[in-house]
């Protein structure tokens, strides 16, 4: 309980529950009773959900003044929920399974390590328990403020569509899930919602069913989804054969031993309570690949610019701003399992810049304005990565608060082509109109602010965010040659994303006016739809100065359990007052020198091009064209060595299924006619015979009696 | 004559009794004649009853027999009523007519040629009907007239 | 029991005049049914009379194969006047009169024939019944069935008959297989009775002759026998105790009948209205029929 005077437990529960309320409410009265007014529900329980996170927010912060700001470094401190350095407030609800001494590990894995980490005997067991640290507070601050703004937003976007109730029923349920998503603490629960989230992303993805595309990309994002998901599943059962338990917190047994959880603060005081080596890298990876999955990196990445087919309050809030963060969110979570395996670091470290690099060099050449900001998206999506992948706890908390700026401004940029489609008629290709800052000035300037933000440019939110990411790979340079080659490809990729935000920008809005012949008439979006944009674009602006001047985000944040603890691993903790003058500068001529090559190309009249067309016209060119327009040709690749394998298998499977299996079983099917087709000629219809045939078997009843017991 | 005797010849003229019977609703074509044969068959099972009642010294039988007459007055009425619907669909009392039920790629029950009946019908001389004035010849007209004139 | 068994099954070997009888009264029928020439009617009725005859002889003069036993249990019936061969030969008369009167039912080619038939037989079987002491079923069969029955047949009749014999009427479907199967039928019957009845005294008759002089009797036959009648289906007050088992013990079954009536009555007027409605064209050319009727 907090001395600001509310109930943190209902709290807790209230923001999930108003979401679920409204998703039921539109789902059953949405069709028939409330139809054009189904979006009340949804804004008002997404907006009561904000106002209870912020109030929950409020909570935690205090109890973080509370606390004494000290963290131990050599002695541990005394293991017990809400006394660790960590500050976590937990709610448990209700028991949803419980089976006693179901965890034993097998006899070779009874090592005196293994014994470390894990009882001897446990119960698995899951309580819906809701918590309640730093990290899930900001997560749930930033998902319902973003949701509350999408769904103002799609009461005007979505205006006049007949599944008009449907789309804010699937809002609601997504926030739902969204928020037990970052609120629960236990692994198994944490894969429900994992899926959950993915199933409401289906539904809006594929939208408008009615369109074979959109269809087509649900069935993809759900089935790359699927992928990672299975990674994650099997990282799930190591972490249970390895700990014995699913839970975050720690517990009390029922004879009120202590069980400790995986990331419970009795744990991570201690560093021997993990395992290492193989094992843990094994978890982490699978994590990983759940986390690649979700956050489309690559080679998972391909499902994500497909997803745009859904409408783009969807692409803002679940493709941009809340649900590909999940995989931030589970890695941050983890920060202790991923500690336990530089590998398995330097893996997700990998695997994010190179994302970053490839979706950057693929968004240059992309015509489609919501392409461009999907790529753009996967491509930042590879920052988090890259910088959570760095293993320093300034890189986590780095990648974190790029997560959290860059929910503000690529929601503002996917919202504002949003405004524009919504404008043009649905028509989405940059080379059909121009000039649109004449007829949309609201969308025109929000959007120069999103762009802003997201080139990484002073002092826009993206600047703050991504020279934190950039620092923290540069400071790793220092002591390996990989994060070396890492931070360059993270400068290059600041480089790309100013060019590819620029010319978007450029292309969408200057040079003539000239707008494709379905916008009749093309006009600013209504003030439903460009006041969300403005707060958006107010915070893109600040929320990053505010939150790096006053260190309040990283120093919140790390009091989170599983980064608090960061000094016990050896960790020097925050180096916030710490201000990389040099990689800021770097950065940002960087950035300049993308928005100033941009401005150059596709400012204007567009003549000094002509070298570049020069280039472009020779082979090597046109290929390198090709090759950043086709998007690497990842889905060509995966359709010939992946899906083509599988249709021929379950091509084959289809036909001996069809022939073998169904024709044993047809051919036990035909002895039942064959032997009816042999009485068929007793069914004449008349009815002397039925009665004939009766009689017979009267008389041979009769006949046999007497034969075989006479009555005597 | 002993009982047991009776029992035993009653017995014998009821099973010849549902025996007939059930030779004719076998054999007959006409659904009222096949009816009939029904009423036989029930008449052989009434017979056995009421001597066996009469052996075991109890009503039971010669009650069972008054329950057989309901029955069968209602057994009667449905399945005159039913006759009468099928003959005015088709026409004619011929149960076999009736064979739509057969299985599909079953043939229809068709009969041999019949010789022509060499008995037709032989036909009655018409009583006229009753409380009607009668059509009065003209031979008759005239000489009634001229008995008046006479 | 397995005496008996090896007995009964030994005398169906020993049965062929039963056989023999229902052969005759088989090809009889089989003659007698309408198959569509008038041919052989004589030789049936000959051969059906021959064959019952047999049967008669076989059953009641007692010419089986065993010496059929009981007979000195005296007669206690509503004919107590009569002697021994009159009392025998009224139960001759009426039963031969039921059993020619159904063959007549079912055989003759008109359907008014069989109807006057079945009343024949009706009023044969209500004598049988009288013969049983069974008077108040011999007066209601016959005024039930011959009187309300069998007239309504006869309507139906009326309004269904063509002009002529209908090619139906003419006809028999499969005739030799269903007087078969009636012959044999009865065949069966009556063997079980004479198994029943008179059963085979093999243990008996070994052990000495005057086994055989003795009537033989199923055990359980013997008390059912003896019992007096005369105070029971029997008695003097006939009626007065049918009706007082009737509407006491069967009280419910009757009011259930009662029901059944009503309902039969209801669905018979609804299958005929329903009909009559629903196809007005057909309606109307039947009745067109049925005035040429």
């Amino acid at each position: 309980m907090s001395d600001a005077g509310f109930d943190s437990d209902a709290l807790m529960v209230l923001i999930p529950a108003l979401p679920l309320a409204a998703a039921v409410l539109i789902g059953i009265l949405g069709k028939v009773v409330l139809k054009e007014r189904s979006h009340w529900p949804c804004v008002l329980a997404i907006a009561g959900s904000f106002v209870a996170s912020c109030f929950l927010l409020m909570d935690v912060v205090s109890l973080d003044k509370q606390d004494p700001h000290s963290i131990p470094a050599a002695e541990h401190a005394k293991p017990s929920e809400h006394s660790g350095v960590g500050i976590e407030e937990l709610n448990t609800l209700w028991t949803w399974a419980w089976v006693t001494d179901a965890y034993r590990p097998a006899g070779g894995q009874d090592t005196t390590a293994h014994k470390a980490v894990a009882p001897a005997i446990a119960d698995f067991r899951i309580d819906i328990t809701l918590r309640a640290d730093p990290l899930t507070c900001i997560m749930l601050c930033m998902v319902t403020f973003i949701a509350t703004l999408v769904a103002i937003y799609a009461s005007g976007y979505m205006h006049g569509d007949p599944g008009y109730w449907r789309f804010f029923a699937y809002v609601s349920l997504f926030v739902f899930s969204m928020t037990m998503l970052v609120s629960v603490s236990n692994f198994a629960l944490l894969y429900v919602f994992w899926e959950a989230v993915g199933v409401c992303s289906y539904l809006l993805v594929g939208f408008w069913y009615e369109k074979p595309e959109a269809a087509a990309a649900g069935k993809k994002a759900f089935l790359v989804n699927r992928v990672g998901d299975f990674g994650f599943a099997l990282g799930v059962f190591l972490i249970w054969t390895t700990y014995g338990t699913l839970n975050f917190h720690d517990t009390t047994a029922a004879d009120g031993s202590l069980v400790m959880g995986v990331l419970g603060q009795a744990r991570l005081s201690d560093p021997a309570l993990f395992v290492g080596g193989t094992t843990a890298t094994l978890i982490a990876l699978g994590l990983m690949t759940g986390a690649a999955g979700k956050s489309a990196q690559f080679p998972l990445h391909v499902w994500l610019p497909d997803a745009m087919e859904g409408p783009t309050p969807v692409s803002a809030l679940i493709h941009a701003a809340t649900m590909v963060t999940a995989g931030v969110y589970l890695v941050t979570r983890c920060t202790p399992l991923f500690h336990m395996t530089p590998t398995a670091q330097q893996v997700v470290a990998v695997i994010g810049g190179f994302t970053a690099l490839l979706a950057g060099l693929i968004a240059i050449t992309q015509n489609d304005l919501k392409r461009v900001l999907a790529y753009s998206t996967i491509s930042q999506l590879g920052y988090m990565f890259l910088s959570l992948g760095t293993g320093t706890l300034v890189g986590i908390v780095g990648g974190m608060f790029h997560l959290f700026t860059h929910a503000f401004f690529k929601a503002l940029l996917f919202l504002g082509a949003g405004s524009v489609m919504h404008a043009m008629h649905h028509v989405i290709d940059m080379r059909r109109f121009s000039g649109l800052r004449h007829i949309m000035p609201w969308t025109c300037w929000t959007f120069w602010f999103g762009s802003l933000a997201l080139a990484g440019v002073v002092p826009f939110a993206g600047f703050w965010s991504k020279d934190v990411i950039l620092a923290s790979a540069h400071d790793r340079a220092h002591d390996s040659a990989l994060f070396e080659v890492l931070y360059y490809a993270g400068l290059f990729t600041a480089f790309l994303t100013a060019f590819y935000t620029f010319r978007a920008l450029f292309m969408t809005f200057y040079g003539p006016l000239h707008t494709p012949p379905e916008a009749h008439h093309a006009h600013e979006s209504p003030p439903a739809m460009t006041m969300p944009l403005v707060i958006l674009a107010f915070c893109s602006l600040a929320v990053g100065a505010w939150f790096e001047w006053t260190h309040g985000f990283a120093a919140f944040l790390v009091r989170t359990p599983s980064l608090a603890y960061a000094p016990v691993y050896g960790e020097h903790g925050v180096h916030q007052d710490v201000f990389h003058w040099e990689v800021a500068i770097t950065s940002t001529i960087v950035a300049l020198a993308g928005v100033g090559l941009a401005a150059f190309f596709y400012l204007g009249h567009r003549k000094e091009v002509t070298q570049l067309g020069k280039f472009m016209q020779s082979p090597a060119g046109l290929w390198l064209y090709d090759l950043s327009y086709g998007k690497f040709f990842f889905d060509q690749i995966y359709a010939a060595t992946i899906v083509l394998p599988l249709r021929c298998l379950a091509w084959i499977s289809s036909w001996f299924d069809r022939w073998a299996i169904d024709g044993l079983v047809n051919s036990v099917g035909r002895v039942p006619p064959a032997l009816g087709a042999l009485l068929r000629a007793l069914q004449t219809g008349m009815v002397q015979f039925y009665a004939l045939a009766m009689v017979l078997g009267l008389l041979i009843l009769l006949g046999s009696m007497l034969i075989w017991q006479p009555l005597g | 004559m002993a009982e047991v005797h009776l029992l035993y010849d009653t017995l014998v003229v009821g099973a010849l009794l549902f025996g007939i019977g059930l030779i004719g609703f076998l054999a007959r074509r006409n659904m009222i004649v096949m009816f009939l044969a029904v009423e036989m068959m029930l008449q052989g099972v009434s017979v056995s009853l009421v001597a066996w009642g009469r052996l075991h010294n109890d009503w039971g039988g010669q009650l069972l027999v008054l329950f057989i007459l309901t029955v069968a007055a209602c057994e009667a009425g449905i399945a005159l009523a039913l006759v009468l619907t099928l003959y005015h669909r088709s026409g004619r009392l011929d149960v076999a007519f009736w064979h739509a039920l057969r299985e599909a790629n079953q043939p229809a029950f068709v009969d041999h040629e019949l010789p022509d009946d060499p008995h037709p019908k032989p036909v009655w001389p018409e009583l006229p009907p009753a409380g009607i004035e009668p059509p009065l010849d003209d031979e008759i007209l005239v000489e009634r007239e001229h008995r008046i004139h006479v | 029991m397995s005496g008996a068994d090896m007995g009964g099954a030994q005398d169906l070997g020993a049965q062929w005049p039963y056989a023999l009888a229902m052969l005759l009264f088989a090809a009889g029928m089989w003659l007698l049914l309408p198959r569509g020439e008038r041919g052989g009617r004589a030789v049936g009725a000959g051969l059906a009379f021959a064959g019952l005859a047999l049967l008669t002889l076989l059953v009641h003069f007692g010419l089986t194969i065993h010496e059929a036993g009981a007979r000195r249990i005296e007669f206690v019936g509503p004919l107590p006047a009569l002697g021994g061969w009159t009392r025998d030969g009224v139960f001759l008369v009426l039963a031969a009169m039921t059993v020619g009167s159904a063959i007549g039912a079912v055989t003759f080619r008109s359907p008014v024939y069989c109807a006057i038939w079945f009343a024949m037989t009706l009023l044969g079987t209500a004598g049988l019944f009288m013969v049983q002491g069974a008077q108040f079923l011999a007066v209601a069969t016959v005024v039930v069935y011959a009187g309300a029955i069998l007239v309504t047949f006869l309507f139906v009749l009326m309004l269904a008959q063509p002009e002529g014999h209908a090619f139906y009427d003419r006809i028999s479907w499969e005739g030799p297989l269903s007087a078969c199967a009636g012959a044999v039928m009865v065949g069966l019957m009556t063997m079980t009775l004479s198994a029943a009845i008179e059963p085979a005294p093999a243990a008996d008759a070994q052990e000495g002759n005057s086994a055989a002089a003795q009537p033989t009797v199923a055990k359980w036959l013997e008390p059912k026998l003896a019992a007096d009648r005369s105070a029971n289906v029997l008695a003097s007050e006939h009626v007065a105790g049918l009706g007082a088992r009737l509407f006491s013990t069967h009280l419910i079954a009757v009011e259930i009948a009662g029901t059944l009536l009503l309902i039969a009555l209801v669905g018979a007027i609804a299958i005929v209205a329903h009909a009559e409605n629903k196809e007005p064209s057909t309606a109307a050319s039947s009745a067109a029929g049925g005035r040429h009727g």
